[in-house]
């Protein structure tokens, strides 16, 4: 009966973080519609920012990128790329393409520990990039050091494989402008570009991917950023701001130490900490997320990718879960303790043990003849109605506000791989996350495999596939 | 009378150099010129020569400018009405005898010391296309002197692009627009333009690089460079003008002010 009570109960509680979300989102299309971003886009009001670009053997992309953040609309800004010990050429492609110099005696004001410096670089033909190289350290590490180096009071922290829209970074700093006292951090929307026309570092014309894993990933982000983080921002219990891309306070990225080295979910770390040092030293705070600030990301396109970054993922939901597990159901947490926290460890980390044994019981109960198999149908219908709906919610969300995809049948297709996604893909995630369980009490720290593909690689494939 | 009139089957680029050359070793005090276009294919220069070997009393010259597909003939001596005259009489012969040819007519006369260059020449051949056939065209050097200067738009915004080049448009300007950085690099070693009025924030390229590449092109006289953009951060503006643009102006803009500004900028 358990299985039954937790699968009605959470029904329950994404329906009324959906509902949430629905109820921002007439602001949101507002906000995103009648504001008039090109204005601000020069304004000396604007406060400066940093962007963090950690990269690691990202050759293939790397040029495209910078040259795509280079041309943001944004007043003032800087890139900082932290070559992170890559072994490939990285930094040599990047040195070549900007006639970067070695600058001397550069002055870091050093406030969080990171891995040793190379060097940084340097050209007065693009004032505002860098290029710090250091020694390997992962992306906590990376992120750390760009910290130290950079100049302004805003950062930022983008994949150096993401493409940002160009008015992305100014409508954040927009959120941020209206409360700038509370606002700690926040959260883009990231979306799939897998399957879009890229040209010139820019997201031309918008499509659905066309291999099945990218596919049900777009379905699966989509649900996750519109119809829940927006509901979950709105009551200020955001446990993640994608790594992809998120802005923070410099201050208060100091004040909590920086970024967390040495295990995956350094996002959802250095979130839970803000939350923790604010909460703590009873600030009042804002952790907000911005849907109409898009980043475009390459996803996995195959099995084994997608499964070890999964993986990956289970395993830092768990660890962070463990070592906050102090905030767990205490009052002075507030909406972090009391919800969110909870939330996440019931239906997120322990989720498939519940799915296991529920599905073990109900099977019991049918064999043992304690019910009949039409009610076992009838509740695996209802759940997956349910669930369907869910999706269903996020593509109207999507279609109310933003209107991305405007071909019909690209929302066909959506209709019917939001279905298609709880017979195997939904079960698949459920065995990941056990498996990223099980690594985790092998003590297992890898990163696992990421390939990375060209941006125009892909969009020759497209291009021929058409 | 001696008839020097020679055939010249080549290159476009030549007929001007002969019809120049022709202008300058010419004695005469004045020296008439006249570039018909008929319809059709087919020019009927034969026509035009013996017309001209019947009657005229000078030691012409014509020409078959291959670009333009005009007859260029050069009437040393004659006087602007003089050579009016002429056209009117070549054009009344080539009516009569090449049914369905419509000549086209641009004529001028040019005294000793205002001899065109070959650039006017090649024009006076274009205009020669364009015009009515009803009358004939007298082409004036001022012509010249007015030529448009060539702006290059580049803006992202549709709107502002189209405002732009009707109100340059409206000041005689010659105007051309792009979308983004590649675009205007492209298109400004092709048309040659006189200014390139530009917004910084571009796709593609943009900002200090993109002016970096307009003024690393291999041009004989590179484009004037005029800033017309949202970014009003001193700092920018400061590093604009280090790097050599003209001028600079914020958004939104007194059209006046910018209409000023180019004037200023290009005389």
């Amino acid at each position: 009966m358990v299985a039954i009570y937790y699968v009605v109960f959470v029904n329950t509680l994404y329906f009324s973080i959906l509902a949430l979300s629905f109820r921002n989102i007439w602001t949101i299309f507002r906000r995103s519609h009648y504001s008039k971003y090109n204005t601000l886009s020069g304004s000396e009001l604007v406060p400066s920012v940093s962007l963090l670009v950690p990269a690691y053997n990202e050759e293939l992309t790397i040029i495209e990128n910078v040259n795509c953040l280079m041309t943001l609309n944004y007043p003032t800004y800087e890139v900082i790329v932290v070559n992170d010990g890559s072994s490939d050429a990285t930094l040599n492609i990047l040195l070549k393409e900007y006639r970067l110099k070695p600058v001397p005696n550069t002055k870091i004001r050093g406030k969080i520990a990171c891995q040793k410096i190379r060097g940084i670089y340097h050209n007065p033909e693009f004032p505002d990039l860098y290029v710090i190289d250091k020694e390997n350290g992962g992306k906590a590490d990376s992120l750390n050091a760009g910290i130290n180096l950079s100049h302004y009071p805003l950062i930022s922290s983008i994949d150096a494989d993401s493409l940002l829209e160009k008015d992305a970074l100014i409508r954040m700093a927009r959120m941020y402008m209206e409360n700038p006292e509370e606002t700690v951090a926040i959260g883009g929307d990231v979306r799939i570009a897998n399957g879009c026309k890229i040209e010139n570092g820019a997201v031309q014309d918008v499509s659905l991917p066309r291999k099945i894993w990218p596919m049900f990933q777009s379905i699966e982000y989509l649900k996750a950023f519109l119809g829940g983080r927006i509901g979950w921002s709105h009551m200020n219990g955001l446990i993640i701001v994608s790594g992809a891309f998120g802005m923070f306070r410099k201050d208060a990225v100091i004040a909590v130490g920086g970024y967390r080295d040495g295990y995956p979910g350094e996002d959802m770390n250095i979130i839970i900490k803000l939350h923790r040092y604010m909460l703590e030293n009873k600030l009042k705070y804002r952790i907000a997320f911005c849907p109409e600030a898009v980043c475009w990301t390459q996803a996995p396109d195959s099995y084994r990718i997608l499964s070890s970054q999964r993986k990956r993922w289970g395993r830092g939901n768990l660890k962070n879960m463990i070592e906050n597990r102090g905030m767990l159901f205490n009052p002075k947490y507030k909406v972090m303790g009391m919800v969110t926290m909870p939330y996440n460890v019931l239906f997120e980390a322990l989720n498939p043990y519940f799915r296991i044994t529920g599905l073990l019981a109900l099977a019991g109960y049918v064999l043992l003849d304690m019910t009949q198999w039409p009610i076992l149908v009838l509740f695996g219908l209802l759940n997956f109605v349910s669930g369907y709906l869910l999706s269903v919610g996020a593509l109207v969300l999507e279609e109310i506000a933003f209107k991305r995809y405007n071909k019909l049948s690209d929302l066909v297709k959506m209709l019917v791989y939001s279905a298609l996604k709880f017979v195997g893909y939904h079960q698949l995630g459920v065995l990941w996350r056990l498996q990223g369980h099980v690594q985790f009490m092998q003590n297992n720290n890898s990163w696992g495999t990421m390939t990375r593909q060209s941006w125009s690689e892909d969009e020759k494939k497209t291009s021929e596939a058409a | 009378m001696p008839n020097t009139a020679t055939l010249q089957r080549e290159a476009a680029v030549n007929v001007y150099r002969s019809v120049e050359q022709g202008l300058k070793e010419t004695g005469a005090e004045t020296c008439g010129l006249m570039f018909i276009h008929c319809a059709g294919n087919s020019q009927p220069e034969q026509q035009v020569r013996t017309h001209l070997e019947q009657t005229s009393g000078t030691a012409f010259q014509v020409w078959k400018d291959g670009a333009t597909q005009a007859i260029a003939v050069l009437l040393p001596g004659l006087s602007l009405d003089e050579v009016h005259y002429e056209g009117l009489r070549i054009k009344h012969e080539l009516q009569e005898t090449v049914p369905g040819a419509d000549p086209q007519i641009t004529l001028a006369s040019f005294p000793e010391g205002e001899r065109p260059s070959k650039a006017t020449i090649q024009h006076m051949a274009e205009s020669s296309k364009l015009i009515d056939s009803s009358e004939i065209h007298i082409y004036t050097l001022d012509n010249t002197a007015d030529e448009p200067e060539r702006i290059l738009i580049v803006d992202n915004d549709p709107t502002v692009r189209e405002f732009l080049q009707l109100r340059l448009k409206m000041q005689g300007y010659e105007t051309y627009e792009a979308v983004d950085g590649l675009a205007a690099l492209e298109l400004i070693e092709k048309v040659t333009p006189d200014l390139v009025l530009t917004e910084l924030n571009l796709y593609g390229i943009d900002g200090l690089p993109f002016i970096h590449h307009i003024q690393n092109l291999e041009m004989e006289q590179p484009p004037k460079i005029v800033v017309l953009t949202e970014q009003r951060v001193e700092q920018t503006i400061s590093q604009c003008f280090r790097s050599g643009v003209d001028d600079y102006m914020t958004k939104p803009f007194s059209p006046v002010e910018l209409d000023a500004r180019i004037r200023r900028c290009l005389h």
